[in-house]
C-alpha cells in the first residue's frame, strides 16, 4: 500500500466520521465544529487531487468565512438545543434506512472496475513547474469571464437579500437629524391659539 | 496565450443582459436617493428597464444561433422568444402587484431590484450553452425568489414559506449538481454540444450516464414542482405575498422551460429513451395528484398552486414526446400558461383591498354583480385553465397531447383527458360561485386604471389566442426547429 | 496512485449522509443547513476527482463557482432563518403550522 493510499484512507475514514457526527450531534455548535474538521479532511483529500487551489480556498472561505457565521447565528439566536432534540430518534430508523439503501446502491454503481485503477488509469503527478493556481486563474478570467461576472451578481444578491432581510431600525431607539433641527423655524414650532372665552365653546370642547 | 481579447462582436450577442444587469445596478442606486412619494419614479424605471431589455432582445438576432463568450452563452430563435417572453411577464407581474406592495410597504428598491436580478438569472439560464451557465443563471433567479418571499418579514406565514422553499431548492440544487458531476465524467465536456456529441459517440461511459440522469430529473422535477417533488410549491404559492407568487408562478416557469430544453433536449438528447421513460412517470403522477388535489381547496392561491402541478404535468407530456413538434407544443403551452396565471393573480391582486386579500374561493362569490367585465375576465381564465374553448388553453392542451400520442404514449393521453375532465371540476366550481351566488356585500371594484386596462388586454389575449393561435404556434414551431 | 472509483465512492457516502441528515434532523434547521453544506462538499469530490483523472481544469473552474454560490446561499439562508427566528422565537420546524401541507 503506498504511501498516498494510506492517506486517503485516513482522510477519508476521518471525513465520513466528521460528515455522521455532524447530523447526528446534538448541539448544533458541536455539528459546526464537526463541519470544520470535515471540511480540513476534504481539503486534505483534494491536495491527494493536486487541486491546491481549490484545497486552499475551501479552508479559507468555508472554514474561515462561512463556519463563523454558521456559528456567530448559532450563537445568536439562543435556540433550545434539548426541544431540538425531542423526535430525533424517531427519524432515525427511517433517516438512516434511506441513507443506507442510497449509499449502498451509489456505491454499488460507482465502484465498478470501469473506474478502478485498469478502467480509468491516473494521469498521475503534474510536470514539474505546474501551477494548479496559475492554471485556473489562466482560464477564469478568460474562457470563463461570463460566470466570474455572473458569480459577482450572485454576490451582489445574496449582500442586498441578507441586508433586506435582516437590517431593521429598533423603533425605540432615537435618531438625532440635524437636517431636520436646522430646519426648524418659528413657525413651525410655536402657535398662538386664541383662547375662546369660557362657556362660548364648552359644546366644542367636547 | 495570457491575453484574451473581447471585441464588441463577442459581446454583442448578450447586449440584453448586459443592460439589464446595469440598469438593476442603477435602480439599486437610484433608490438610496429617492424617498417618499418619488418612490413610483423607481417603479417605473423598474419597469423601462424590464421594457427596454425585452425591445433589445427581440431586436438583436436573425434566424441564427450565435455561441459567444467561449461556448458559454448561445442566443438562437427559441431563447429570443422566450426572453422577451420572459422580461415581459416580470413587467406585467409588476404592474399587477403594484398597489399591493404599495399598500404593505414592499414597494422599495428591494423588491424591484431583486426582481430584475431575478429577471437576469432567467435570461442566463434560457440563454445558456454551458452546464455552469445553467447551474448559476438557475441559482441567481432561486436566491432571487427566497428573499423576495422573506422579504414580508413580519409575516410568520411568507418567513416559513421562504424557508421550506429554501431548504427544497437547495437540496434540488445539489442533487442537480451530483446528477451534473456524473455527466461531467461520463462525459469529459460540461459544455452543452460536446457533452451532446459525446453521448451520440463513444468514449463516453454509458452507466455513469445514466446514473448521472438520474439526478439530474430528479432535480429538475423539484425546480418545475413535479410530483413527487412538489411538496414546496403549494405552501410558497401559500405562503408568499400575492405579487411575490405571481411572479414565481409567472416569469420563472418559462425559464423552467427552457432549462429542460437546454439539459435534456439538447445535452442529453442521446439519452431521450431513458428520461423519457422518468417524464412520464413524473407527468402521470403530477397530472393526477394536481387535479384531484385541486378539488379539495378553499384557498384560491393554493388551488392555482395544485392547478400548476397539474399543468407541469401537460408541459412534461410535449417535452417527453421528443420531437420537435413536440417541443414546440410545450413552448406554446408554457407561454400561454403564463399569459393564464398572470391574469387569475391578476384578479386576486385586483380584488384585494386593505385588510381583505380575496385569496379565498368565497371571495369571489357573486363578483358577476359587482362587476360584469371582470367576472367576465376570471371566467375567460378559468375556462383557459381548465381547457375548454374557445380559451386558449384548449388548444394549447390539444397541441401537447397531439405530439405525446404522435410519440406512442397513448394510454397517457387517454389519462391525461379523464384527469382534466375532473379538473374542470373546480374551475367551474368557481365560476358558478361567480355568476350563480349573492355577493356577500356590494363593493365597486377598485384598482388603478393601468392595471385595470392591462388585466383587460391580458383576458382578450388569452381569448384571442384561443381562436386565432396560428402566428404564435408558428412563432414557437420556427424558434425551435431553427435552435435544436 | 489512488483509483478513480474511491472518490466516487466516497462522494457517494458524503451525499447519502447529508441526505440522511436531512431527515434525521427535520426540526432543526441549522443542522439541515449544514448537510446542504455536505451534500455540496460531496458534490464538489466528485467534480474535483473527474478534473483530475479526465486532465480538463473545468472540473475545478466548476467547484470554485460551487463555493462561490454555496456562500451566497448559506448567507441569504441563515438571514431568512434569523427572520423567522425573529419571527418564531424558535427555529424549530414543528412550530411552523400555519401552511399545512
Amino acid at each position: 500500500m503506498s504511501i498516498q493510499l494510506l492517506a486517503f484512507y485516513c482522510c477519508a475514514a476521518i471525513l465520513l466520521l466528521a460528515a455522521l457526527r455532524v447530523i447526528t450531534a446534538g448541539n448544533p455548535v458541536h455539528a459546526a465544529l464537526w463541519l470544520v474538521l470535515a471540511f480540513f479532511t476534504a481539503a486534505g483529500l483534494w491536495l491527494l487531487l493536486y487541486a491546491e487551489f481549490l484545497a486552499v480556498v475551501l479552508v479559507l472561505v468555508y472554514v474561515g468565512a462561512v463556519m463563523v457565521l454558521f456559528l456567530f447565528v448559532v450563537m445568536m439566536l439562543d435556540v433550545n438545543f434539548d426541544k431540538l432534540r425531542e423526535g430525533f430518534w424517531r427519524h432515525a430508523p427511517l433517516a438512516g434506512g434511506i441513507g443506507l439503501l442510497m449509499a449502498l446502491e451509489m456505491a454499488l454503481v460507482l465502484a465498478s472496475r470501469e473506474f478502478g485503477a485498469e478502467g480509468a488509469p491516473s494521469p498521475g503527478a503534474p510536470p514539474a513547474g505546474y501551477s494548479n493556481t496559475k492554471e485556473l486563474g489562466r482560464i477564469v478570467y478568460t474562457d470563463y469571464v461570463f460566470p466570474f461576472e455572473l458569480a459577482a451578481v450572485v454576490l451582489l444578491v445574496a449582500i442586498v437579500a441578507a441586508i433586506a432581510l435582516t437590517l431593521r431600525r429598533r423603533k425605540e431607539t432615537r435618531y438625532q437629524d440635524p437636517a431636520g433641527q436646522l430646519a426648524a423655524t418659528k413657525a413651525g414650532r410655536l402657535r398662538i391659539v386664541k383662547d375662546a372665552p369660557a362657556g362660548g365653546a364648552a359644546g366644542e370642547g367636547e | 496565450m495570457n491575453t484574451a481579447t473581447f471585441s464588441l462582436a463577442m459581446l454583442a450577442p448578450a447586449f440584453p443582459e448586459i443592460a439589464l444587469l446595469a440598469l438593476a445596478c442603477v435602480l439599486l442606486l437610484a433608490d438610496l436617493f429617492v424617498s417618499g412619494r418619488d418612490r413610483h419614479a423607481v417603479f417605473w424605471l423598474a419597469i423601462a428597464s424590464l421594457l427596454a431589455c425585452a425591445t433589445l432582445a427581440g431586436a438583436i438576432t436573425g434566424n441564427a444561433s450565435a455561441v459567444t463568450f467561449h461556448g458559454m452563452f448561445v442566443a438562437d430563435p427559441m431563447s429570443q422568444v422566450l426572453k422577451v417572453a420572459a422580461l415581459l411577464a416580470a413587467a406585467v407581474t409588476l404592474v399587477y402587484g403594484r398597489t399591493w406592495l404599495e399598500r404593505h410597504g414592499m414597494l422599495s428598491g428591494e423588491f424591484l431590484s431583486l426582481s430584475l436580478f431575478a429577471s437576469l438569472g432567467m435570461m442566463v439560464m434560457i440563454s445558456a450553452h454551458h452546464f455552469l451557465t445553467l447551474y448559476l443563471g438557475l441559482e441567481l433567479l432561486a436566491l432571487c425568489l427566497y428573499a423576495m418571499v422573506a422579504l414580508e418579514r413580519d409575516s410568520v406565514r411568507a418567513t416559513e414559506a421562504a424557508m421550506k422553499y429554501f431548504v427544497l431548492g437547495a437540496l434540488a440544487s445539489g442533487m442537480l449538481l451530483y446528477g451534473m458531476s456524473m455527466l461531467y465524467g461520463a462525459t469529459g465536456s460540461l459544455d452543452i454540444a460536446r457533452v451532446a456529441a459525446s453521448l451520440g459517440g463513444a468514449g463516453s461511459s454509458a452507466s455513469l450516464a445514466a446514473f448521472g440522469l438520474v439526478f439530474v430529473v430528479a432535480g429538475i422535477a423539484f425546480k418545475l414542482g413535479a410530483v413527487p417533488f412538489h411538496m414546496w410549491i403549494p405552501d410558497v404559492y401559500q405562503g408568499a405575498a400575492t405579487p411575490t407568487t405571481l411572479f414565481i408562478g409567472a416569469a420563472p416557469k418559462i425559464a423552467a422551460f427552457a432549462f429542460v430544453m437546454r439539459l435534456l433536449a439538447q445535452a442529453l438528447g442521446g439519452l431521450g429513451a431513458d428520461w423519457q421513460q422518468m417524464l412520464a412517470i413524473l407527468a402521470v403522477a403530477s397530472i393526477g395528484l394536481g387535479n384531484v388535489v385541486a378539488i379539495a381547496q378553499t384557498n384560491l392561491k393554493r388551488m392555482l398552486a395544485y392547478s400548476a402541478i397539474s399543468h407541469m404535468g401537460f408541459l412534461l407530456l410535449g417535452i417527453l414526446a421528443g420531437t420537435d413538434n413536440g417541443y414546440a407544443s410545450a413552448m406554446f403551452y408554457v407561454l400561454t400558461y403564463v399569459l393564464m396565471t398572470l391574469a387569475a393573480f391578476g384578479m386576486i391582486l385586483l380584488l384585494a383591498r386593505a385588510g381583505f386579500e380575496a385569496e379565498e374561493l368565497e371571495d369571489f362569490r357573486g363578483l358577476n354583480r359587482r362587476s360584469r367585465w371582470f367576472a367576465f375576465v376570471m371566467l375567460v381564465v378559468a375556462f383557459s385553465l381548465a381547457g375548454i374553448p374557445p380559451a386558449v388553453g384548449f388548444l394549447a392542451k390539444l397541441a401537447v397531447l397531439q405530439a405525446a400520442f404522435e410519440a406512442g404514449y397513448g394510454w397517457l393521453v387517454v389519462y391525461a383527458v379523464v384527469m382534466s375532465v375532473v379538473g374542470a371540476f373546480y374551475y367551474l366550481r368557481l365560476v358558478k360561485l361567480m355568476y350563480m351566488d349573492e355577493p356577500a356585500g356590494e363593493l365597486a371594484i377598485g384598482g388603478r386604471a393601468d392595471m385595470r386596462l392591462l388585466l383587460s388586454v391580458n383576458a382578450v389575449a388569452v381569448l384571442a389566442l384561443g381562436i386565432v393561435p396560428g402566428p404564435l404556434m408558428d412563432l414557437c414551431a420556427r424558434a425551435v426547429t431553427a435552435s435544436l | 496512485m489512488i483509483p478513480l472509483n474511491h472518490y466516487l465512492v466516497l462522494g457517494a457516502l458524503l451525499f447519502a449522509i447529508a441526505v440522511a441528515g436531512i431527515f434525521l434532523n427535520r426540526k432543526n434547521l441549522i443542522v439541515i443547513l449544514m448537510a446542504i453544506e455536505l451534500m455540496l462538499l460531496s458534490v464538489n469530490m466528485n467534480f474535483v476527482a473527474f478534473s483530475h483523472f479526465l486532465g480538463d481544469p473545468a472540473g475545478q473552474v466548476f467547484v470554485f463557482f460551487i463555493l462561490t454560490v454555496a456562500a451566497a446561499e448559506s448567507a441569504i439562508g441563515l438571514a431568512i432563518l434569523v427572520t423567522l427566528f425573529r419571527n418564531l422565537r424558535s427555529i424549530n420546524v414543528d412550530d411552523m403550522g400555519s401552511l399545512k401541507g
